[in-house]
């Protein structure tokens, strides 16, 4: 709780930092608004857009996206990492192929994925499942290879079918590793959405990104970043949050 | 004999009994034709209901892999093992090196792991595990996670998982070598107070000719490379064992004489 206390203090001495920084280079250091407009006028902007009803449908696009995404990937990412565990020739089949793919860039392949699947939502969950896909079935391989094998021992002992072993057996066990994956995997997934929104469509804290900044708009370019950004760092508390509640038995104990 | 007033000899201990492990002509062998190692040689033993039967040997000896066989965990090349347990779903309960708890879960929920997975519903669970935990000394600690306990508490909490669903039959692999010795003093004073207790058959590998001695009523001496049965000894110790046990002549004698073997066998 006193490391927790103390991380949550760091952070915030940090922001207000960052605050004062910002501010004092857009004000009494007098850079030109266009540049760079103050903490004041971009939460301004902020606040009227939320006003007039435009920015909450924005967010919650975006927000929509990388939870949808997320979800989806980590299944996949999960399903096969199980199948590879489960299937041991399965392994050497599929992984050539895995290996082009996740070698390859994701980011660049963004075009022909709108290409492929059109403008509209189904892009952009393809992309951002292709981004988290690759971290949490990496993640889940190494969990479930990491069982100690006297838990299959057990398995067998007990004669348990093949769902209770993958519900209270391999699941449990390799659910550490498949959270490794995750984490990184929901960075990936803010980056895809946003880079998606930049490519096509007319929704989103991206699409409001690159319409602020075709219309010189710059307060609002600053106000969506500073969301985008704030939304970042709050899954990334959630996530910290969910592992030290539920993972906390794969921790060594602070002494 | 003072505190022998409060545990005395059960009855079904100086009955006839049954046969409840039939050994017959078990082998194993590990790996192909070329570079196969010859783990167990054949050889046949019938354990009674009741027995509970100490396994000792130096590595390689083959006993845990007896022990893995009699469990079903692994199959043996020749020969078959025959329990006289009906047709129990689950005729033994298991209790390994280290604890192999589910380090997610809370000492009761690992007790209650078996029963879980049984179908059996909680609240009937309920009173079984209470009831396992006063059993292995673990009152107060129902909800703390594995990671919080010492070893030799892991090693009780796998105790009680392995009694949970009541099977006939314990098979123990070095249950107590992970721990320190004035632990391990007590916990084998504590299983023989279980075995007492609960009238289970009991078999035990360790390569601690002290604790085979003082725990069983009967000791198979296993010697090594090829693994095989040496010699099965019957214990006349009186039951129950306790601190008088470990000062008698007969427990030294019989240690000293397991001794002996162990040291031939390894020269």
């Amino acid at each position: 709780m006193n490391g927790r206390l103390r991380a949550s203090f760091e952070y915030g001495t940090a922001l207000l930092l960052l605050a004062f920084a910002w501010w004092y280079a857009s004000g009494p250091m007098g850079m030109p608004h266009y540049l760079l407009p103050s903490p004041q006028s971009v939460i301004a902007t902020l606040w009227d857009l939320l006003q007039d009803g435009q920015l909450l449908p924005h967010v919650a696009f975006t927000v929509q996206n990388i939870v949808l995404g997320l979800v989806i990937g980590t299944v996949f990412g999960v399903a096969l990492a199980y199948l590879l565990f489960k299937i041991p020739g399965l392994g050497e089949v599929v992984e050539g192929p895995l290996v082009v793919l996740q070698t390859a860039p994701k980011i660049a392949l963004a075009p022909l994925i709108i290409i492929w699947f059109g403008l509209g939502l189904t892009a952009k969950i393809v992309l951002i499942v292709s981004l988290v896909f690759f971290p949490v079935f990496a993640g889940a391989l190494a969990g479930l290879r990491a069982i100690d094998s006297r838990l299959h021992d057990l398995a067998d002992l007990l004669h348990l079918s093949p769902l209770q072993r993958l519900a209270s057996i391999d699941l449990p066990a390799s659910l550490p590793g498949i959270f490794v994956g995750v984490k990184i995997g929901a960075i990936q997934a803010l980056v895809g959405a946003i880079l998606a929104e930049w490519m096509s469509g007319a929704q989103g804290l991206g699409y409001m990104m690159t319409f602020a900044t075709a219309t010189y708009k710059t307060p609002m370019l600053f106000g969506a970043v500073l969301l985008t950004a704030l939304f970042g760092m709050a899954m990334h508390a959630v996530l910290n949050e969910i592992e030290a509640r539920f993972l906390s038995w794969s921790t060594p104990d602070e002494q | 004999m003072l505190q022998g007033h409060q545990c005395p000899v059960p009855s079904w201990l100086m009955s006839e009994r049954p046969e409840l492990i039939t050994i017959q002509q078990i082998a194993k062998t590990f790996g192909g034709k070329e570079d196969s190692v010859v783990a167990l040689e054949p050889f046949s033993l019938e354990i009674a209901e009741g027995e509970l039967v100490s396994i000792v040997g130096p590595s390689g000896c083959g006993k845990s892999t007896l022990l893995r066989i009699i469990a079903g965990l692994e199959k043996p090349t020749s020969g078959k093992i025959v329990l006289g347990t009906a047709d129990l779903k689950r005729p033994v309960g298991f209790v390994f090196q280290d604890a192999v708890l589910l380090p997610w879960k809370t000492v009761a929920d690992n007790i209650r792991f078996p029963l879980d997975t049984s179908g059996i519903p909680r609240s009937q669970g309920e009173e079984k595990v209470r009831e396992l935990i006063r059993l292995v000394g673990l009152e107060g600690f129902e909800n703390s996670l594995p990671k919080q306990l010492s070893g030799g508490m892991r090693q009780r909490a796998a105790i009680a998982r392995a009694l949970a669903d009541d099977p006939p039959i314990l098979l123990m692999d070095e249950p107590f070598s992970a721990v320190d010795l004035l632990t391990r003093e007590t916990l084998n004073d504590e299983l023989s107070r279980i075995w007492r207790q609960t009238g289970k058959t009991i078999l035990l590998v360790t390569h601690s000719v002290e604790e085979a001695a003082y725990l069983g009523t009967k000791v198979m001496v296993m010697s090594p490379r090829p693994g095989r049965l040496k010699k099965t000894i019957d214990v006349g110790l009186p039951l129950p064992r306790d601190e008088h046990t470990r000062r008698s002549a007969e427990y030294l004698d019989l240690v000293s004489d397991l001794r002996n073997m162990m040291r031939e066998m390894t020269k």
